[in-house]
């Protein structure tokens, strides 16, 4: 093999932005390793730099004709760009939340932004992981990295609780993951990429067999965990909980996303023999993640607590485009990612900023907030009413598109339980903005009362406004001026050629069930 | 055009929150009854320039939106949506007005009734189903806010129920939209592009029926009601008049335009169920308005029996039973709103609603005479007495529902009786009587607060010697909805209703 085929064999070019975050991170580590803390005052935006760079590359990666790279162990494609996008989006956002929060904590900054970029790293490779081994890795450089990330405050017992819990439950997620993939192996006679083990399976004749159920039970578990999809879900609560806030922030957005684009690529490419199944499986995951995490969030009185419930409820709305399995399906989970990001980083921004002012996070103290914080107030409530898909903001347009694409499919049960559980948490999600903005200013807690004043100019305050600033601007209009976003979204799912033989199948399928 | 009427108060709004905290209340108010004001100036404007012998869609606007969603900027107005446009412009203004110069937070409070009357105006004026139902949750928070925030003692509650109530009829209005377009095969969300002629009856009937539950709830029928005695009695009164005056149209106002006109065929399957709904709701309010205390709820309870004639009459579905319902709509959001505003102005001189407490406001010199007047001249409009417009609107629904559906229009006769009754207690209560000395040093009225009354006064009793300024306007509209009814099952109905008779 001369070099010229090994080269574009390999064709290297498709991670170039990967390629800018691990230069980032080794950036980041040997810049704090000669400078020492002194260093901390700008590493962050070292940092944000880097993973701007990575966008702006991803961004030239868009409609490569070639995105096939490592001898089909990365899959450059559509779809895996707008979520290495998403990714590292939330990255950029969780670092601009997270350099008062880390300095607050007394720990050290640049351990955190490399630990979290290495993190950033696992979920990129994992959205365009196209072999099993490499989805493995991926999958374990994002897992452990958060429980590094979980645990980084470690004088607090429940940051050291909450990293156990989910090193204990993600190992062993991970190990029967990891049983489910030596069996794909197994099943398809010795083939670890993707697109081989559907051919191999349906050669070997294994095709409807116990054993690829299993394997997709199996792999499922893995996925559920990622996404916080019931009954995969009880770290969550724990988590959230316990871990530093900005961390949870990029769980549940980063985490989140790569999870999902993990579920999108393993499924659709290696299981389309039992398509039948795994919709199922999901349907099951997405009734039950509606339900528990929407009704379950309603008796929280933690807002970070509620805010976990919340996400395992979004992530059941989110299944709900993977369950209808159209091209319309899939994007309307591209877009409502996407609008996802915004809202809940806006949201946990809120959540930070209230939190270092006043050094708690529980609902009630939360009580007559408009009177001292306005801007805080705004981005919380317009942050939770996107999440609760009040119009016109962009949690609406998302869920709109959610339950069309859904309804379109044929799923008028999914849909309708989406439509119910979405009043359910309009309740819990309308209580905190009743706490800061209808209660009178006798009713206020003690916390607000000895509300710090607010200045923007202390160390680090001013990175967390601006995220607060750009993502409260981003939840409020990318509803009403989302035909970007959904040309975006429907071009990632369009243009990618693994979604296109299955989506013809599906169709099919379902045209079939409806006559 | 139309869209002025949806982003000027909408603009008025935004610009409102962002004055600075110095300005004083009193300004804050007198902006937004400006910006008001001039909606309503370009919405007469409108209602001049509407072509009344023009049965279709008027005054269009279409915007391409999204695409993927099928979901369009499209407006229009007929004869139907004219009128309910005027009427949001109209008590808008009256509840800016009629709002208390001292209002607590008046920035807030300001823009979110703008914001409001810009939301139903856009939800009127649409015409593709996702933009109405957009404009529609648009309320949602607004309404709730109004109510938790400026209500009276247990407005915690009361918006608490309005916002689950509200929320689940928006959801069961949108499971029916997603369901109507994808099963008749449309690709985007037009109003104009949807027939749904291919259904089967039964997913006609089934589609309908989500569409008359979830607009049921905001009008309200029994027994959905129940969020509506809360609300109304603990928003304070310029939000009341608002809630009933404008929201509870939205929902009549869907039941017209999404369910009679898009499912006709099924309408006139249900339409004996909804008749005798109509009268039960009717006859229900005004036996639960006679046993009620306070005279805010003994008000909102009239609307629910005031309500129940609308449905009646757009069950009936002949040509002057649907311009009864679109006249009782007007005049209902109108007496509604003077009642209310009387009602508001009483509790701030009186400081009591309770009917067991106030007496002999009539009294000339130290009661409220001229409150007292109009009370009881808005009364008697609501209970439809000659000569004022509730009696047009509610003689025209009898008359054009009795061919079709003669006992349960002979039910909403005895209800309009009962509402006489409730009413003459009412007054009787309050204004009659004597004063009781001790308690009897009550604040004047000034002339501000009597002016909304006032208005509203000249327009019902204008409306009510004068009808053909009322009805003209939605003739042809309501013969070209109508006309597309199919007569079958009346016409069964009709003969056993007379065979029973004879």
């Amino acid at each position: 093999m001369d070099f010229a085929n090994l080269a574009s064999q390999l064709n290297a070019g498709t991670i170039v932005p990967e390629g800018i975050v691990i230069v980032t991170l080794l950036g980041v580590l040997i810049v704090d390793l000669i400078l020492g803390r002194t260093s901390s005052r700008w590493i962050g935006y070292l940092a944000i730099a880097g993973l701007f760079a990575s966008i702006v590359a991803l961004y030239f990666e868009w409609d490569n004709t070639n995105p096939i790279s490592f001898g089909g162990a990365f899959n450059g494609d559509d779809l895996s760009i707008v979520f290495r996008g998403i990714v590292a989006l939330s990255a950029i956002v969780t670092i601009l939340m997270s350099i008062r929060y880390v300095e607050q904590s007394g720990t050290a900054l640049a351990e955190f932004i490399a630990i979290l970029l290495s993190a950033t790293l696992g979920g990129m490779f994992l959205s365009g992981a196209g072999e099993l081994v490499m989805i493995f890795i991926s999958l374990e450089t994002l897992s452990i990295s958060s429980y590094l990330l979980t645990g980084y405050t470690k004088r607090d017992p429940r940051s050291n609780e909450a990293a156990l819990k989910y090193l204990l439950i993600g190992a062993s997620s991970t190990a029967v993951f990891l049983y489910g993939a030596s069996l794909l192996y197994g099943l398809s006679g010795g083939e670890t990429e993707l697109s081989a083990i559907a051919n191999g399976i349906a050669i070997s004749g294994f095709g409807q067999s116990l054993g690829l159920v299993i394997a997709l039970v199996f792999v499922v578990a893995g996925i559920g965990f990622k996404i916080s999809a019931a009954p995969f879900h009880q770290w969550t609560p724990d988590v959230y909980e316990g871990a530093p806030t900005p961390v949870i922030a990029f769980l549940s957005v980063g985490s989140k996303a790569a999870g999902f684009a993990l579920a999108i690529r393993l499924l659709t490419t290696a299981f389309p023999l039992v398509a039948d199944e795994w919709k199922f499986v999901f349907t099951a995951l997405a009734v039950l993640s509606m339900v528990l995490g929407n009704v379950v969030a309603l008796a929280q009185t933690s807002m970070k607590r509620m805010l976990a419930y919340s996400s395992i409820g979004q992530a059941g709305f989110v299944m709900i485009g993977l369950v209808a399995g159209t091209q319309a399906g899939y994007a309307s989970m591209v877009f409502y990612l996407l609008v996802y990001l915004f809202m809940n980083l806006c949201g946990f921004t809120c959540v930070i900023l209230f939190s270092l002012r006043t050094g708690t996070d529980q609902i009630v103290e939360y009580s007559g907030l408009y009177q001292k914080d306005p801007l805080l107030t705004l981005g919380l409530s317009i942050s939770l009413l996107s999440l609760g898909g009040i119009p016109p903001l962009a949690g609406f347009f998302g869920k709109i598109y959610l339950f069309w694409a859904g309804w379109q499919a044929g799923e008028y049960g999914l849909v309708l339980l989406g439509l119910v559980t979405t009043v359910v948490s309009i309740y819990y999600y309308i209580r905190v903005v009743r706490m800061m903005v209808v209660k009178e200013p006798h009713e206020m807690s003690d916390v607000v009362k000895n509300y710090p004043e607010v200045r923007w100019n202390l160390p680090g305050y001013r990175p967390l406004q601006v995220g607060l600033v750009a993502t409260l601007i981003a939840t409020s209009i990318a509803g009403i001026l989302s035909n970007p976003l959904f040309t975006l979204a429907n071009n990632s799912i369009a243009h990618t050629a693994i979604l296109q033989p299955t989506t013809v199948v599906t169709t099919q399928v379902s045209a079939m069930n409806n006559e | 055009m139309l869209s002025t009427l949806i982003w000027l108060p909408i603009l008025g709004a935004a610009v409102i929150s962002l004055l600075p905290r110095a300005i004083p209340a009193i300004n804050i108010r007198l902006t937004a009854l400006t910006v008001a004001g001039l909606a309503l100036l370009w919405n007469i404007f409108l209602f001049l320039k509407f072509d009344i012998s023009n049965s279709g869609m008027q005054l269009q606007e279409y915007l391409p939106w999204n695409d993927t969603l099928g979901l369009s900027y499209q407006l229009g107005a007929d004869g139907l949506s004219i009128l309910m446009l005027i009427l949001n412009s109209l008590l808008t203004w009256i509840a800016i007005y009629s709002s208390s110069q001292q209002t607590e937070r008046p920035r807030l409070f300001y823009s979110l009734i703008l914001f409001v009357s810009g939301g139903v105006a856009g939800a009127i004026a649409a015409q593709n189903l996702l933009l109405f139902f957009l404009f529609y949750e648009l309320e949602l928070i607004p309404f709730y806010l109004l109510i938790s925030i400026w209500g009276g003692q247990k407005r915690a509650y009361a918006a608490m129920k309005f916002l689950i109530y509200t929320a689940v009829s928006g959801a069961l209005i949108l499971a029916t939209f997603l369901g109507t377009v994808w099963l008749t095969g449309s690709t985007s969300f037009n109003y104009d592009a949807l027939s749904t002629e291919t259904l089967s009856t039964a997913l006609q009937i089934i589609l309908l029926a989500g569409i008359v539950l979830g607009f049921g709830i905001k009008i309200p029928l029994i027994p959905l009601h129940t969020w509506l005695p809360d609300a109304y009695v603990e928003a304070s009164a310029p939000v009341a008049i608002l809630l009933g005056g404008v929201l509870a149209k939205l929902g009549t106002y869907g039941i017209l335009r999404f369910g009679m006109a898009l499912f006709p065929q099924a309408w006139s399957i249900i339409a004996p169920t909804l008749a005798i709904w109509g009268a039960v709701s009717a006859i229900y309010g005004a036996l639960t308005a006679i046993a009620q205390k306070d005279i805010k709820r003994m008000v909102a309870y009239s609307s629910i029996g005031h309500m129940g004639y609308i449905l009646l009459a757009a069950a009936a579905s002949t040509s002057l039973a649907l311009i009864g319902a679109i006249t009782q709509m007007v005049s209902h959001g109108i007496i509604l709103a003077i009642l209310f505003h009387l009602v508001g102005v009483v509790e701030a001189k009186v400081g009591t609603r309770d009917l067991d407490k106030l007496n002999g406001l009539m009294s000339p010199i130290r009661g409220l005479p001229l409150i007292s007047a109009l009370l009881v001249l808005g009364g008697m409009a609501s209970a439809g007495i000659p000569g004022m417009v509730g009696f047009i609107a509610e003689f025209i629904v009898f008359q054009g529902s009795f061919s079709v559906f003669p006992i349960p229009t002979l039910l909403c006769v005895v209800a309009s009786g009962l509402t006489a009754v409730y009413f003459v207690i009412l007054l009787n209560r309050t204004c009659f009587g004597k004063l009781d000395n001790n308690l009897a040093y009550y604040p004047k009225v000034l002339w501000s607060e009597k002016i909304p009354a006032l208005v509203l006064a000249v327009l019902i009793l204008f409306l009510g010697i004068q009808p053909t300024w009322l009805v003209r306007w939605s003739e042809p509209t309501s013969t070209a909805m109508v006309a597309a009814i199919p007569p079958v099952e009346k016409a069964v109905t009709t003969q056993v209703a007379l065979n029973q008779k004879t």
